[in-house]
């Protein structure tokens, strides 16, 4: 028997998450055995624990009480069946057998699944679970993917989800205090160096990776620097850490000397790091973490990966977000384009001289345009207090230059080149 | 029997014809020499097929290579960026002119694009050290600026002992940075290709380049490959 415990906070707002992990400590208490699905939901295992489902309840409520949390318990078989008994009424049992009868009549949100999928379900009418679970299994699966066969068991009260316990939560940290002053960076690094080497140690012994550091400088001015530095994968390697500390480091400046020193290893998981069989043409995730620090250590500015986007303004159709390793595996099989594709460049907006022959641009900036196409009208942002509209055109100029350039309002501008 | 007389080998036609097989051989044997048949080893390939037949095999990894002119060169970068993403990954070190959809059209993958925003040289040169050093990246393109002789010195020798292709796109190259380069390449437009008629029932296609061959280490320069570069 699952007890399903699920608490009405914030999942985006870190102080709550904070108290989440409080209170998971405090389940502890209820059962050894918890699945920390994500902030505000667990489940607990309660095979062999003693009482029936009503006292473990009661127990939960009474240690969770202190938090002051909107709280809904709900117990069953499998998770499934003990979210929906919290779904349904808190303090609900689902008894065994009794699952489909029970989920028949909650909503599809209870599965978890993207709500584009859920508003494309809801078009064929299917807005309940019960109307899920009765559709024909095969032509669903095949029309939905292969994650439709875990949706439509679910429906019927079918759970194979595995139960994930958490892991303990144990503190490794370090430090040093009260050994005299630092005032320059190598007594710095060597301090620095003894305290990863320390909790590296205990990383092994405990049979643990850190996935991020935490780095608290104290000052003589009592003043406390703090850094995060995250590592692209958990780890127990000193001269990762190191690096990755030496990286964020880089670029710091203190007040005054430092006088102590923590480092704590945080994130931590279990096991040990996963190898690449044939390393050639792979990748290092640390060492790529660590050059992305370095980098923007040097240059104050995160390293970005591009990501594209439909839009009709040329500089809308991209954002740059913090590079992030690739999660598929480095060789593509895939095989590169054989022909070129020209490269526009974005030159910074200046406004340029245009004089114009049968309305088509014939000169720009006093040199005549040997070949012209557009324009192309961009209108944007209608509706708004500063809509653009724009006519845009492809040039190609006397002296080669290929060019785009675009009309707003009476004005024309140089918006990039084509190389 | 007499020897034939030889006073006719000295006759001006006979000495012109004889020079001018001479030079008809001097040049089959140069060509011969000058772009092999096998490609050469240690090259990053760059998928189009006249590109990689000038270059015997595609660009030397390991070493500096300048992309010259002012149209098409960056056609080309990217071109070798879509293959080299296929393996590993590639920086571009960017001083905001980059369009990524224009890489996207090229089929590179851009999930596998590290973008290093510089905006002065120091930091063009600081951040080429850095990642060659770390031999994350197989290809790093960047922006030519001015350098010390002895920085582009440096950068060379990082990329030859790391193994990494350092691509340098420059309108024109300087001359310690010609000095340090393996390979030059000049871009030029040849045409442009027009999609549709004039005006606004036409369209851009794209265009064709004309790629001169300046310096190689195992080819002579004065090589010249047509290219085209059409838009998706």
């Amino acid at each position: 028997m699952l007890l399903c415990v699920d608490v009405d906070i914030e999942p985006c707002h870190p102080e709550p998450v904070e108290g989440w992990e409080e209170m998971l400590d405090a389940l502890d208490a209820v059962s050894p055995l918890i699945d920390d699905v994500r902030p505000g939901l667990a489940f607990l295992e309660m095979h062999g624990i003693a009482g029936d489902a009503r006292a473990w309840m009661m127990q939960a409520r009474s240690v969770l009480a202190g938090f002051g949390s909107v709280l809904r318990l709900g117990a069953g078989s499998n998770k499934i069946a003990a979210r929906a008994a919290a779904y349904v009424a808190d303090g609900s049992i689902c008894e065994p057998g009794s699952e489909c009868e029970l989920l028949a009549l909650l909503p599809l949100t209870l599965l978890d699944i993207e709500a584009k999928v859920v508003e494309r379900l809801a078009l064929l009418g299917i807005e309940r679970l019960g109307d899920l679970a009765a559709l024909p299994h095969g032509p669903f699966v095949r029309r939905f993917g292969t994650a439709a066969a875990r949706w439509h068991e679910l429906a019927r009260g079918i759970d194979r989800r595995p139960f994930v316990p958490r892991s303990r939560a144990i503190a490794i940290e370090a430090s040093i205090f009260g050994e005299g002053r630092a005032v320059d960076e190598a007594q710095v690094f060597f301090a620095l160096r003894m305290l990863l080497a320390r909790v590296c140690a205990d990383l092994e012994r405990c049979g643990k990776r850190a996935g991020a550091l935490h780095l608290a400088l104290e000052l003589e001015d009592a003043q406390t620097c703090t850094f995060d530095v995250p590592l692209a994968m958990p780890t127990a390697q000193e001269r990762t850490m190191f690096d990755m500390m030496r990286a964020k480091l880089e670029g710091a400046t203190f007040e005054s000397a430092i006088i102590g020193l923590r480092v704590q290893a945080r994130q931590l998981e279990e096991g040990g790091e996963a190898q690449a069989l044939f390393g050639a043409d792979d990748f290092d995730p640390q060492r790529v973490a660590v050059t992305i620090a370095r980098l923007e250590a040097m240059l104050g500015e995160s390293i970005a990966r591009a990501t594209t986007r439909e839009a009709h303004l040329l500089e809308e159709r991209f954002a740059y977000e913090p590079f992030e390793l690739p999660r598929k595996a480095m060789f593509d099989r895939t095989e590169a384009p054989h022909e070129l594709v020209p490269q526009l460049r974005l030159l910074e907006v200046r406004e340029i001289a245009v004089e114009l022959r049968a309305r088509e641009p014939a000169t720009v900036d006093g040199q005549a345009v040997m070949q012209c196409v557009g324009p192309w009208r961009i209108a944007e942002r209608a509706f708004t207090i500063s809509p653009v509209t724009r006519d845009e055109y492809d040039v190609v100029l006397e002296d080669g230059t290929f060019a785009r350039i675009y009309r707003q309002n009476t004005h024309w501008y140089m918006r990039g080149v084509y190389e | 029997m007499a020897a034939p007389a030889l006073s006719h080998l000295n006759h001006p036609d006979v000495i012109l014809s004889r020079r001018k097989a001479f030079e008809a051989l001097k040049a089959e044997l140069s060509a011969k020499a000058s772009l092999p048949s096998l490609p050469i080893e240690g090259t990053v390939a760059t998928a189009i097929p006249e590109l990689d037949r000038l270059l015997a095999g595609g660009f030397p990894s390991g070493s500096v290579a300048i992309l010259e002119g002012s149209t098409g060169r960056w056609s080309i970068a990217v071109g070798l960026v879509s293959a080299m993403t296929r393996r590993s990954l590639v920086a571009i070190l960017d001083d905001g002119a980059l369009y990524p959809p224009g890489l996207a059209d090229a089929g590179v993958c851009l999930e596998r694009v590290l973008i290093v925003p510089v905006r002065k040289a120091l930091e063009v040169a600081r951040a080429a050290d850095i990642l060659l050093r770390s031999r994350i990246c197989r290809l790093i393109l960047m922006p030519a600026i001015a350098l010390r002789d002895s920085i582009w010195a440096r950068l060379a020798t990082l990329a030859h002992r790391n193994g990494v292709l350092l691509i340098v796109m420059a309108t024109r190259a300087g001359t310690a940075l010609s000095a340090v380069a393996e390979l030059r390449l000049h871009c030029a437009l040849e045409r442009i290709i027009m999609r549709g008629t004039h005006g606004l029932w036409g369209g851009f296609a794209g265009f064709e380049l004309r790629i001169d061959l300046r310096k190689h280490k195992h080819v002579l320069p004065g090589h010249q490959a047509r290219v085209r570069a059409l838009s998706s």
